[in-house]
């Protein structure tokens, strides 16, 4: 199957994927929501593995490395949810908040 | 024995000490810090008696560095894990009352100190992750070793869930350290676009050769050198680090400023020297490292100076060791190997801070078991009450600042050197100097608060274990011989 598709369009959406994430990363208050953005980061990252992979293979077939990196990408993103939620629900029984902005207790 | 059995032994231990956590009736839950400590001594001691394979045709070794010359670093930095984690969990049984008050009341019929054997657990666990990641030579295994260490120190970060510093530090270690994983992955990705590779060698040749996309090979070195300076905490990404440093419980800021460091150079030791062995982009991610180790050497040092707080002020020491050992990775490599390479003085570095940073952590967590303060106050005539412990302070204390007859002098004297012979910018010196010229100000505060100061006389002297209380003889005595002999800790390089 031919399409117009090149490596650009792939890296172009993963780019502004990474973008979103990381704005939303520095911009928004609330944790959960965060911590969706940087989920986001990380999908940015497995688009351009899974685009890298399909277009830098040789004789037709892709370069697998890529995907297996992908595979790892999201089990990890899996077990750093596991942990970061539970911290997030330890966080809110102490101090009914989920706003980073409350979260500044330690000065000098 | 292969050299890999040793990741399989240590993970073997972490699960052994949860089995006995869970089905063994104990007294006192120390004791499985005790099966830790004596199990990781055993690793200690295979480290010298490992065997390298003769055939790498199975696809297990394209994972695994197994190359001729950095044999002996890939031991020495499992080494550092290793030691690091034994006198973490020394740390660890010492501060359990502090522990123990911070996590969830028991249930009815429970064991009174539930919750604190996974404490013991979860160091040893990190501590595969951080021996794997000393022989990662592909970016596959670099990544998941990473991630292990890092997703174990979200959960020893936030350890004490009822102490609101523990959790905050908790949160924004889990946020930055999770946003720099989202940098690192996302460099690795486009290190794999360019070079078609992940396997380090691989990608070296190909960031050589004349057909390098130097465009996008720089943009993946950002990312990455964004992922890695949030891990070793290097300017402008050390924000979280005296937040987190001061939140943690003692033994794992311990852990974090020593094990985690050092692992992260290794990372970016091997990372590094694939940018900077192409000819096409050395002398741009040159001029980058140079930026960034003046950053972290003045910022570090400068902002150390007003600290009041003293494990916040060692968190700014952790920051500004970094911008030494970058001062070293950013210098010129030499022609010669041994000591004009960067890599053999950042290792000699992170033995010498190893030693005595382990050893103002020890001091510290004695002196925090008896008073809840955590200030410089606290150690008002230290000596008075308790000299042995602020005899300890002090040689830490000396060797930090970089006093001659201690290793911090040698650390400090081998980076200066390899800046001098080998052209370093002469700004990058001066910040160096003046780095170095404050570093003596703020330790030496502490040891003229312990001697001079008028403190509390009436108060009880402080106890110490026997198990620390070694330790940290064992401590000064490594800071004095690698002081006076530093081929002692140079000789392990090979």
């Amino acid at each position: 199957m031919e399409t117009d598709l090149t490596l650009n369009h792939f890296l172009m959406i993963s780019g502004l994927l990474f973008a979103i994430g990381l704005a939303g990363v520095l911009v928004r208050r609330n944790i959960i929501v965060i911590f969706m953005c940087l989920e986001l980061m990380l999908a940015a990252a497995n688009l351009s593995l899974v685009a890298f992979s399909r277009f830098g293979g040789e004789n037709g077939m892709p370069n697998y490395d890529g995907q297996v990196l992908l595979f790892f990408i999201i089990t990890v993103a899996a077990a750093e949810v596991a942990v970061g939620l539970a911290i997030i629900v330890a966080l809110f029984r102490t101090r009914e908040t989920t706003d980073v902005s409350d979260v500044t207790s330690m000065k000098n | 024995m292969p050299v890999f059995y040793l990741e399989i032994i240590v993970v073997v231990l972490g699960l052994v000490m949860l089995m006995v956590d869970a089905f063994v009736k104990l007294e006192d839950k120390r004791h499985i810090a005790w099966i830790g400590v004596l199990g990781l001594i055993c690793v200690f001691f295979l480290l010298f008696k490992v065997e390298w394979p003769t055939t790498t045709e199975s696809t297990f070794w394209k994972f695994y560095d197994h190359e001729e010359g950095t044999r002996g670093f890939s031991l020495f930095y499992k080494g550092i894990a290793v030691l690091c984690t034994i006198i973490v969990l020394i740390m660890g049984a010492e501060f359990r009352g502090v522990i123990q008050k911070y996590i969830a009341p028991p249930e009815p019929g429970a064991h009174p100190q539930s919750g604190l054997g996974e404490f013991f657990a979860l160091p040893v666990f990190a501590c595969a992750g951080l021996m794997w990641m000393a022989s990662a030579s592909n970016l596959v295994s670099i990544f998941v070793a990473l991630e292990t260490v890092t997703i174990t120190f979200y959960v020893l970060v936030a350890y004490m869930r009822r102490n609101v510093g523990s959790l905050e530090a908790g949160v924004k270690y889990l946020i930055l350290g999770a946003l720099s994983t989202g940098f690192l992955v996302y460099g690795f990705t486009w290190l794999f676009g360019i070079t078609g590779s992940m396997d380090l060698a691989e990608i070296k040749t190909a960031l050589a050769s004349e057909n390098v996309n130097v465009a996008a090979a720089l943009f993946a070195f950002g990312l990455i050198i964004v992922g890695l300076g949030f891990k070793v905490g290097a300017a402008p990404f050390q924000l979280w680090i005296p937040d987190v440093y001061q939140g943690a419980p003692t033994p794992i800021t311990a852990f974090l400023s020593v094990a985690s460091k050092s692992a992260g150079f290794i990372v970016l030791l091997r990372i590094a020297g694939c940018f900077l062995s192409s000819a096409y982009l050395s002398e741009k991610i040159g001029a980058v490292l140079v930026v960034i180790a003046i950053l972290t050497l003045l910022y570090g040092n400068l902002a150390a100076l007003p600290q009041k707080n003293f494990k916040r002020l060692l968190a700014y020491s952790s920051i500004a060791h970094a911008g030494f050992l970058l001062m070293a990775l950013a210098s010129p490599p030499g022609k010669s190997g041994g000591l004009n390479s960067p890599a053999v003085v950042i290792s000699f570095y992170l033995g010498a801070y190893l030693l005595m940073t382990l050893l103002a952590f020890l001091v510290m967590t004695a002196v925090r078991n008896t008073q809840e303060d955590e200030s410089v106050d606290a150690y008002a005539g230290l000596a008075r009450r308790s000299p042995f412990l602020a005899f300890a302070l002090l040689i830490a204390m000396a060797s930090l600042a970089g006093i001659p007859l201690t290793a911090g002098f040698f650390g400090k004297f081998f980076v200066f050197k390899l800046a001098f012979e080998n052209g370093a910018s002469w700004i990058l010196i001066a910040a160096g100097i003046i780095g170095a010229a404050a570093g003596f100000y703020y330790y030496l505060k502490i040891v003229a608060s312990m001697y001079w100061a008028e403190g509390d006389d009436e108060a009880d002297s402080i106890s110490v274990s026997i198990p620390s209380k070694v330790t940290m003889v064992l401590l000064m005595i490594g800071i004095l011989v690698a002081g006076v002999v530093p081929n002692a800790i140079l000789s392990l390089l090979g």
